[in-house]
């Protein structure tokens, strides 16, 4: 039999559906955004890593080179010593169709040692023998022959024996699908595995190998040391899996940034759930008394009330995670989207579904219903069963904790200061801090309302007479209930004052920079690889360009890991641009040309803790080599850690002509569209290449930048949709609650459409309250994102810059949230029945 | 001699038949072939012949260590061409050339028997053959001129060779003028000489142990763009070296229906170096046992051969029942020791024999 305190506790919330489906819904979206970035971090990690695996097949280790790759007669001679757990890999990235894809080139004779791509494959011609047969013979005689997963054929709609068009490097190839991977081969999904000698045709590297992929049994020291003593300089012998670790950890602060960014959302639920469940019992505070005046122990209704407020959040998270599996699909696209721009290519189609991932979210969901119940519970079972029944013991007791509350804030905001100051680079404790300091205002928030409501209502009598003091001062005086709606929607609010300062600050710097940066007036590159020599050649010579620069962006990779360095041949009498942070700009310059020197990019020289003096040892094709670190040089690169080398530096040092891109400055009155024009004829029939103006950069760049921070708008405006569901809620309660004091003044000879507006001015008050207690969170939560997150995650240095509009902006956004929220309510305590409202439940 | 293809694979080897469906019936279109008589030329020949779609080096030979341990072994190169021609490419790894070599070593006294395979493209250097000076090698395996004779240098975690072969005699050829005929159809032939006794010297090693080894070797040189004809399942092929001085090559086409193939033929040679051609009917063999692998399928594993015209007979006796290859192409290739009588005169020797197309 279920016992009397259950049949009350179930009785009461089915007689409030909106108050469960309120609190439900609240649950439910905190604990979706978890889940959803939380499975779209795992799903694109999984996918990558899985990949990875597939890719490094049973590979221990990687012989990598310089910025060119291995020369293959590395490979050769080590193959003539009788070293034979290698094989070679040609590795790069086609554009198929529009969609990116890697062209993985293998040697299918020296695979057997390190991968299988021969399982039972499924050939055109035949089967089994047959179609791995054909396989090694259809690699090596037909050029652009292809093998590839049945997912990834699906996708491009194509069938074996099938002919398409792969771009690599700017130029179009034919390929041929000769047959399907068997089975299950996720791993290799959008990849194309071709012959080496396709893959070294297509990327145009003949001669060339990304990597030389090596088996060496675990322990076996001698085979190592032999491998390694028999590589000739400029090549290095490096560990798998510390390769994929490093691969990963490109994308790390990104995946730890959204991590944050939904910590954010579970926070502001958090605070709704709360909400929902202190409403709960504050409504049925007669009944617990009733209750407890019958004999009900209090250890019996704190037990009912708890399980209750489990039960509804066993359900909401069950919600919130079908929710969050459904939002997380959709944020999928997009972390993949960011992730293929900036680090490295991952293929995600599917979230996968990780058991760990949907328990926290349900641990998330359920702990905080409890958490969030605990204290109400504690509170409301705790006065005598006399006290319980009446409100006033209640407000009056909210009121007497509002200091220790206050206190409470002030010392995690102190706390979250000592935190930033005492822990150097670290990322986590940043966010760390931020959640403290978020906290430390939300206790200090209530504090503000009452004095702000307090001082206020003489203001709103003289401007809208009784009904809109009464709005006001009941802010106030239902702080146990208003409370913590309104610290549900300061705090959501600040979170997107905050972020929209940051990011307005950051796109305003990097524009700043841009502008520095981008000295000529064309800009012509491959995109991804290098440019034909004749080409470049051809652009440098083109009618009215006066002179050219060229760059380079290379990526070293030792043991310690990988250094991007973006080599510049300046144009003479011209600058790389970019601000120089330390010494004399003309004398840095001059060094940085002269010896064996860098300059290195702030967030590079943040991260590896260097400076100016310092030196770097840098993995030259020639073995490793100390450069001078002469300067740090501004960079608002999304992969900012960067050092910059000269062109004569780097030709001293490696053997690698190539081109990435050139900058073509033109002399005087030459029309900018007209060269634009000539490089495009020019590049046409040799190679695709990509022409922008100067100004087609800054804004390309900037475009990049704002879908850079499309998961940030989707983020902050999901965590304003669980605020602006605690509003509704709150409202909705005050309303339910106050209904015997609405007919009251319903009776006294206010109209419904007064009472509606009494609930709305109080709404609004609530709105505009919220709004300007957001303000110095959001101040305060933009300088930590731009000085503490950003700089620990990226190493950029913003330039904080506070517009008047954001702020008024989000004052009327956190009104209209509000009022929005506040109109059904007040719609429906205008329609009530006074005689009935007045009766006693 | 070994018709195959090259599938590659980890896995159980495949049927010839099914491989040779692979090509369809036109596929050989394009290739060089084997049609008439041809005049060969040495050292040229020694090297490789592109234009053919299958080519072998392959090397046989008889051991003994200075305990008088029993060795035998087989070292061949196969070179296949996928296509006639290679197409034009930048990247040097391009080549319609394949490069296969089986190593195999028989310790008789031990009853054991070492295989290892290596494979690759012949491109780069990786793997390839070249006339002058004579080589053919895949990674660190080869077959080459040394100063005096031909170095062969194979060897694999658990075994390997390094031995030096001086030929003993000039090559034979084979079939008609060193065309030899396959099947009935036309170019279903192939060019095929050899150098039947090589002085070989060196060392073996099994494990850790190595030995210092002498004896004699066979050599068989053949290209052809044939393949076996669609009612041959197999053959036998013996080549023996008797204490004599003569030495017998024979190679016995088996058809579908258990007979013996029209095409069927051998070379005896005398111990002046005259050669005496045999035809299918010269040579008659008798199994008197039968060996069965444990793999499945049996093997024939003892032979009575007599040659009437000769009034030579012999028993030709394996070393050791279970010298099976697992490699892409399943076979038996094998040590044996011969005993018989010419004219009345016993004599023995030793040989190897190959068989195929018994266990698919």
């Amino acid at each position: 039999m279920i016992p009397v305190t259950y049949r009350a506790s179930f009785s009461y919330l089915l007689r409030h559906p909106w108050q469960l489906l309120l609190s439900l819904l609240g649950i439910g979206v905190g604990v979706a955004v978890i889940v959803a970035v939380d499975l779209a971090n795992a799903s694109a990690r999984k996918a990558f890593l899985l990949s990875m695996d597939a890719v490094t097949g049973a590979a221990t280790h990687q012989v990598i080179g310089g910025p060119r790759g291995v020369p293959e007669a590395v490979y050769v001679d080590l193959r003539l010593d009788g070293i034979r757990s290698i094989a070679p890999v040609v590795e790069d990235t086609v554009v198929v169709d529009g969609a990116s894809l890697t062209v993985l080139g293998v040697d299918l004779f020296a695979e057997q040692e390190i991968r299988s791509f021969t399982g039972e494959s499924e050939s055109r011609d035949d089967d089994g023998a047959g179609g791995r047969a054909a396989l090694f013979s259809g690699f090596l005689v037909s050029p652009g022959a292809v093998t590839t997963t049945g997912q990834t054929a699906m996708e491009l709609g194509l069938e074996p024996g099938d002919a398409f068009t792969v771009r690599a490097n700017g130029r179009r190839h034919t390929a041929e699908l000769l047959s399907i991977f068997p089975g299950d081969s996720g791993g290799l999904d959008r990849m194309l595995v071709a012959d080496i000698a396709t893959a070294q045709e297509w990327l145009g590297r003949p001669g060339w190998l990304s990597r030389i992929d090596v088996r060496i049994e675990d322990g076996d020291e001698a085979a190592l040391a032999a491998l390694e003593s028999a590589l000739p300089d400029g090549t290095r012998l490096l560990s798998a899996a510390r390769r994929t670790q490093s691969t990963a950890d490109m994308s790390k602060a990104f995946m730890t940034n959204l991590t944050a960014m939904s910590l954010l959302a579970l926070l502001v639920g958090l605070f709704l759930i709360f909400n929902s469940v202190s409403f709960s019992v504050l409504q049925r505070r007669p009944l617990i008394g009733t209750l407890r005046a019958l004999g009900l122990t209090r250890r019996q209704l704190l037990a009912m009330i708890l399980v209750e407020s489990g039960v509804v959040g066993l359900t909401a998270a069950v919600i919130g995670l079908v929710l969050g599996i459904v939002l997380g699909e959709q944020l999928l696209g997009l972390v993949t989207r960011s992730i293929n721009d900036f680090y490295f290519r991952v293929n995600v189609t599917d979230v996968s579904v990780d058991a760990f991932s949907i328990a926290k979210g349900f641990v998330a969901g359920v702990g905080a219903a409890l958490v969030a119940a605990a204290f109400p519970a504690y509170e409301a079972t705790s006065y005598e069963p006399r006290l319980a029944l009446t409100r006033s013991v209640l407000e009056r007791r909210a009121r007497s904790a509002l200091p220790a509350l206050t206190l409470a804030g002030l010392a995690a905001i102190l706390a979250a200061v000592l935190l930033i100051s005492f822990s150097g680079t670290n990322l986590v404790a940043g966010l760390t801090a931020t959640f403290m300091l978020i906290l430390g205002f939300a206790m200090g928030v209530p504090s503000f309302v009452h004095l702000a409501s307090q001082l206020t209502a003489p203001v709103a009598q003289s401007m809208g007479g009784t009904p809109a003091r009464l709005a006001v001062a009941g802010i106030g005086t239902g702080l146990s209930r208003t409370g913590v709606a309104i610290v549900a929607l300061a705090v959501a609010v600040s979170a997107t004052l905050g972020i929209s300062v940051m990011v307005d600050s950051f796109r305003g710097s990097v524009n700043a920079w841009l502008r520095d940066t981008l000295q000529a007036d064309i800009y012509a590159g491959a995109g991804r690889g290098s440019l034909d020599p004749a080409l470049v050649d051809a652009l440098r010579n083109l009618d009215g360009v006066d002179a050219s620069s060229t760059t380079r962006q290379v990526t070293l990779e030792d043991s310690d890991g990988r250094t991007r360095v973006r080599v510049i041949e300046m144009a003479p009498g011209s600058y790389a641009g970019g601000e120089i942070l330390d010494g004399d700009r003309d004398a840095v310059w001059a060094a940085w040309e002269s010896g064996d020197a860098v300059l290195a990019s702030d967030p590079y020289a943040f991260q590896k803790g260097v400076g100016a003096g310092d030196t770097i040892t840098l993995p030259t094709d020639k073995g490793p080599r100390e450069f001078d670190l002469v300067a740090r040089f501004q960079s608002y690169d999304i992969n900012a850690s960067v050092l910059l080398m000269s062109r004569t530096t780097y030709n001293r040092h490696f053997n690698d002509d190539a081109i990435d891109s050139v900058g073509l400055y033109l002399a005087d009155g030459v029309d900018v569209d007209a060269v634009i024009t000539a490089v495009q004829e020019a590049a046409s029939g040799t190679q695709s290449v990509r022409v922008a103006s100067n100004a087609g950069i800054r804004q390309q760049s900037l475009r990049i930048f704002d879908r850079t921070f499309v998961i940030t708008d989707v983020l902050y405006w999901l965590a304003l949709g669980v605020a602006f569901i605690g509003i509704l809620s709150a409202m909705l309660a005050l309303q339910l609650e106050r209904a015997r004091e609405f007919a009251t003044l319903r009776a006294l000879g206010m109209t419904p459409r007064q009472v509606g507006g009494l609930i709305t001015a109080q709404t609004g008050a609530i709105g505009l309250l919220s709004g300007l207690a957001a303000i110095p969170l959001g101040i305060v939560m933009a300088w930590v994102l731009i000085r503490v997150i950003n700089r620990r995650a990226f190493g950029w240095q913003i330039d904080m810059t506070v517009g008047v509009e954001i702020l008024l902006v989000s004052v009327v956004f956190s009104i209209g949230a509000a009022l929005l929220a506040g109109l059904y309510p007040a719609w429906r305590a205008g329609r009530s029945q006074p005689a009935i409202a007045m009766r006693e439940e | 001699m070994l018709v195959t293809l090259p599938v590659l694979s980890q896995e159980a080897p495949q049927p010839p038949s099914q491989l040779a469906n692979l090509l369809g019936s036109d596929a050989d279109t394009g290739f060089a072939k084997a049609l008439q008589p041809r005049e060969f030329v040495f050292p040229a020949d020694h090297g490789p012949h592109p234009e053919f779609r299958n080519e072998w080096w392959y090397v046989t030979g008889n051991l003994d260590g200075e305990a008088g341990e029993r060795f035998g072994y087989e070292l061949t190169f196969f070179r296949f061409a996928l296509a006639p021609d290679s197409a034009d490419s930048d990247s040097d790894w391009r080549t319609n050339q394949v490069y296969i070599a089986h190593l195999a070593v028989t310790d008789a006294g031990d009853e054991r028997f070492f295989v290892a395979q290596r494979y690759s493209r012949g491109a780069l250097g990786l793997a390839g053959a070249r006339a002058e000076p004579f080589g053919v090698w895949i990674d660190d395996w080869r077959m080459e001129q040394e100063q005096v004779g031909w170095q062969l240098e194979a060897h694999d975690d658990e075994f390997g060779i390094d031995v030096n072969l001086v030929a003993l005699r000039q090559p034979v050829l084979n079939g008609v003028d060193g065309l030899s005929q396959k099947s009935a159809a036309p170019g279903n032939a192939s060019y095929y000489y050899s150098i039947t006794r090589l002085l070989t010297n060196g060392a073996l090693r099994i494990g850790e142990r190595t030995f210092k080894v002498s004896g004699v070797s066979w050599l068989d040189r053949e290209w052809s763009t044939s393949a076996l004809a669609d009612d041959q399942v197999g053959w036998d092929w013996f080549a023996l070296q008797l204490a004599d001085g003569r030495d017998l090559m024979f190679y016995s086409l088996r058809k579908k229906d258990g007979s013996q193939d029209a095409a069927s033929a051998g070379t005896f040679v005398n111990p002046d170096g005259s050669v005496t051609h045999l035809g299918p009917d010269d040579l008659v063999i008798d199994v008197l046992d039968t060996w069965e692998s444990p793999e499945g399928g049996a093997y024939p594993s003892r032979w009575q051969l007599s040659l009437p015209g000769e009034d030579l007979e012999m028993t030709v006796t394996p070393v050791i029942p279970n010298q099976e290859l697992f490699t892409t192409v399943r076979y038996w290739e094998g040590a044996v020791d011969v005993a018989g009588a010419y004219r009345g005169q016993p004599f023995d020797g030793r040989g190897y024999v190959e068989l195929t197309g018994y266990a698919e």
